[in-house]
Parts: C-alpha cells; structure tokens; sequence
C-alpha cells in the first residue's frame, strides 16, 4: 500500500513536471485478483493507478505501439526486472529509443511489494546481473524436469498433446513484448511455412517457430502462459530455450540496451560438438 | 509383400562448399545412396530452420544440413551465425521430441567428394535403421494435405 501511495505521488510529479506525456501502469481489472493496463495521462487518472503483487503483466510491449515515442517524448512505465530485461533488448533491437523510458521498478515477494531504486536502465544493470548469477527460481519447475527425463517418443506425445489444444488464437503472439513483427511469418502465405488451420501439426509448427524466435530473447515474464487460454506451458519450451542460450553461450537475455542478439552475433570457437 | 522402407532425405546444402563437393563426388564416379533430395542455398545462414520445419511437413524422415568448414565461408561469416541458430534449433527440436538423430549438420568443403558420398550412405543408413517417421506422418495425415516429395 505505502509503495502505491508512493508512487501515486511520484507519477503525478512526473506529469506535472511534464518530463513524461504519459504512464503505463495497472488498474483494478474485472475480478479482484486481476490488474488491467491502465494510461495516465492527468492527475485524476493517476489516482486509479494499483500496484500490488497481482500486477503480473509485463507492459512493456505497449511501448512499441505504432507512434507512441515517435514525437521523442519520455513515456513512463511501471516494470517488475523482467519488463526491465525486455525493453533492454528492445532497446537493443532499436525498436526503442531507451532515452526515452523511465522505468518505474517494482518487484514482490509473496504479498509484499517494494519499490526498485533507479529511472533509467542504465540504474537496473547491477539488479539484472545479480539475477543472472543467482537466478530467483533455484529450483526447477517439476515438469520441466519431467520432460527431460523423457525419450524423444515421449516427449513428442507429450507436445503432440498439449499442442492439440491449441486453437490458433495467437493469443502468445499478441502478449507477448518480443512478437513486434509488422507481418508475422504465420500471416505470410508466399510461402506458406506454417499450416494455419489449427490440426496439431500447424498448431506444432507454430509454436516451435515461436520458440526459436524468443531464443535467447525471452525473458520469462509469463505473458504468453498467462495469455494462453487452453493452458499450454508454453514457459517451459521458452525456460529450455533460455537455459541453452545461457549455457552454450553465456547470453542472459536484456542485461543491458546495447547486448548483441544472441543469434545475431557468433563466436569464432562456438561449440560444434553436434557437427559431423 | 512391402517394399523394404527407403528413407527420404532432404539435404541443404550450400553452393560454394558442400554441392561443388557434391559435384566433385559426382565426376569422380562415387556411388552413394539415391535417397537424398538435394536442394542447394547460397550459404548455410540462408538456411532458415523453416526449410528443416519444411521439409519435415512434407514427409522427410531426415533432414541433412551441410557447408563449408569455419572459416571457409564464401561470405566470411554466414556459416558461424548458422552454427549458433543450429545449436539452438537442435536443442528446441530435442526438447519437443524430434529425435536429433534425424537432422545431421556437418561440413563438407568443395574438395571433400568422398567425404560426401561417405556420409550420405552413412546418414541413410542411419535413418533407414531409425525407420519412416510414423510419428511426424500421422500428423501430416491429419492434415488431409498429402506429401509432395
């Protein structure tokens, strides 16, 4: 509550200074443990502003709306250190001017939520480098060690299975900060890489290409898992993904706004065990 | 009586490196297997992980990627930034349970004729021992649109 009230005052400061034109933050939503995106524009809408431990949502894909910092003004937003990862690679990806973002942090343990120190992201570098060498989640998540433990024939079912539920919505793709393709390569026809119908194989395809598009760029906020609405656990192909990018090669995705893509750069001595 | 399963290979191969080595197995009169479908790319970084996607949709049983060795590159650099998004795509078709032995990248440079007939007999024969992939058909079944290759 004090950390709301706090930053209540602080957004209304912000705007009346007129150093940002807006603030992307979190507004009760239809039931009492979900948070809606909230624009604040004025004082009064600032007062609407919620942040408690049930804002889950990484923001930070509003920030690439067509036109939204083309007037190069500063815009606002409230971040958790994964919505902060990921407008570092957006930064890196010059989708965003960073200049142009100020970051306000917040993160929660259980109930309780405290305030990050800093405005810029240049302030998070030391924060995300910590998370990098002592990772929040220590342990794995029980399935995902279940899955490794599979053969191939079981883990295939397993996917084939989950993946038939899917119906195609691109709910993933739309949650997602990362999914800021004009023309997605599902919605390109010539050639026609994926099936679109929704029968497990195109439903298979789809999400094995979304996969390899976040390697070594999801940041694991859980929009996508969140968004899914058949339930698909589509954190633990992204998880696999991050953790081979960052054992292969030492690459933890949105340290900072000027880190190379990892499938963009190479290094003359990657591995090539796996090569004949 | 059924026939005795030929596997059906799709290789990738890229034109400065692993087709003149093609090639050069060819004029040199090696006899390798018949069932790999060569499709030949500029460079291995033009080869996207949806020709592999591609290629199994259309009923490959094995996908076979292959260029020039590191450094090698006619383009200096395309084969290290495909190593990368290899490591990456064969661990992600690992983990959704796309046996690893059915996609095989390796190097093979324009002198390597032999290295070539050498490895597809050796890849065949691998895949032919692994069997059709029943699995990945069922699913191209379902989508009523049949197999082209």
């Amino acid at each position: 509550m004090i950390t709301q009230e706090k930053y209540r005052t602080t957004v209304k400061e912000l705007l009346a200074s007129g150093s940002v034109k807006m603030v992307i933050g979190y507004k009760p939503g239809s039931t009492p443990d979900r948070r809606r995106p909230l624009f604040i524009r004025t004082s009064e809408e600032a007062d609407q502003l919620v942040l408690d431990s049930t804002c889950m949502t990484n923001l930070s894909g509003y920030l690439v709306t067509e036109g939204l910092l083309s007037d190069e003004k500063r815009v606002g937003i409230f971040l958790r250190p994964e919505g902060i990862r990921s407008i570092n690679i957006l930064a890196a990806e010059y989708q965003l001017n960073i200049e142009q973002i100020v970051i306000l942090g917040f993160d929660s343990t259980g109930r309780d939520v405290r305030p990050l120190e800093g405005r810029n992201a240049g302030d998070f570098s030391g924060l995300l480098s910590e998370i990098k060498e002592k990772p929040v989640q220590t342990s794995k998540e029980p399935l995902l060690e279940r899955i490794e433990k599979m053969n191939a024939q079981e883990r295939f079912d397993f996917w084939q299975e989950e993946f038939s539920r899917c119906i195609k919505c691109y709910a993933c793709r739309q949650a997602c900060p990362m999914c800021y393709c004009r023309r997605c390569i599902v919605d390109s026809n010539q050639p026609q890489w994926i099936n679109t119908s929704s029968h497990t194989l195109g439903n298979f395809e789809w999400n094995i290409v979304r996969a390899f598009h976040l390697s070594g760029r999801c940041v694991q906020c859980g929009n996508c898992d969140r968004a899914c609405p058949v339930n698909i656990p589509l954190r633990l192909i992204n998880q696999r993904m991050a953790t081979e990018v960052l054992d292969g090669f030492d690459h933890f995705a949105g340290l900072s706004p000027t880190q190379e893509p990892v499938l963009a750069s190479f290094k003359k001595d990657d591995t090539e065990t796996f090569i004949l | 009586m059924s026939e005795p399963f030929e596997p059906k290979i799709v290789a990738f191969v890229c034109t400065y490196c692993t087709y003149a080595g093609a090639d050069l197995a060819g004029t040199s009169r090696l006899k390798y297997a018949p069932n790999v479908r060569i499709v030949r790319l500029p460079c291995t970084g033009r080869i996207s992980p949806m020709f592999i996607l591609k290629a199994l949709q259309k009923g490959a049983d094995g996908v076979l990627i292959s260029g020039c060795h590191p450094g090698d590159c006619h383009f200096t650099h395309g084969n290290y930034h495909a190593r990368r998004r290899w490591m990456v795509f064969r661990a992600l078709l690992d983990f959704t349970g796309i046996s690893p032995e059915r996609v095989k990248f390796s190097w093979i440079s324009a002198a390597e004729g032999g290295k070539f007939a050498d490895l597809i007999n050796s890849v065949t024969e691998e895949i032919r021992n692994l069997g059709p992939f029943d699995q990945y058909q069922q699913l191209i079944k379902e989508t009523e649109s049949p197999a082209t290759l």
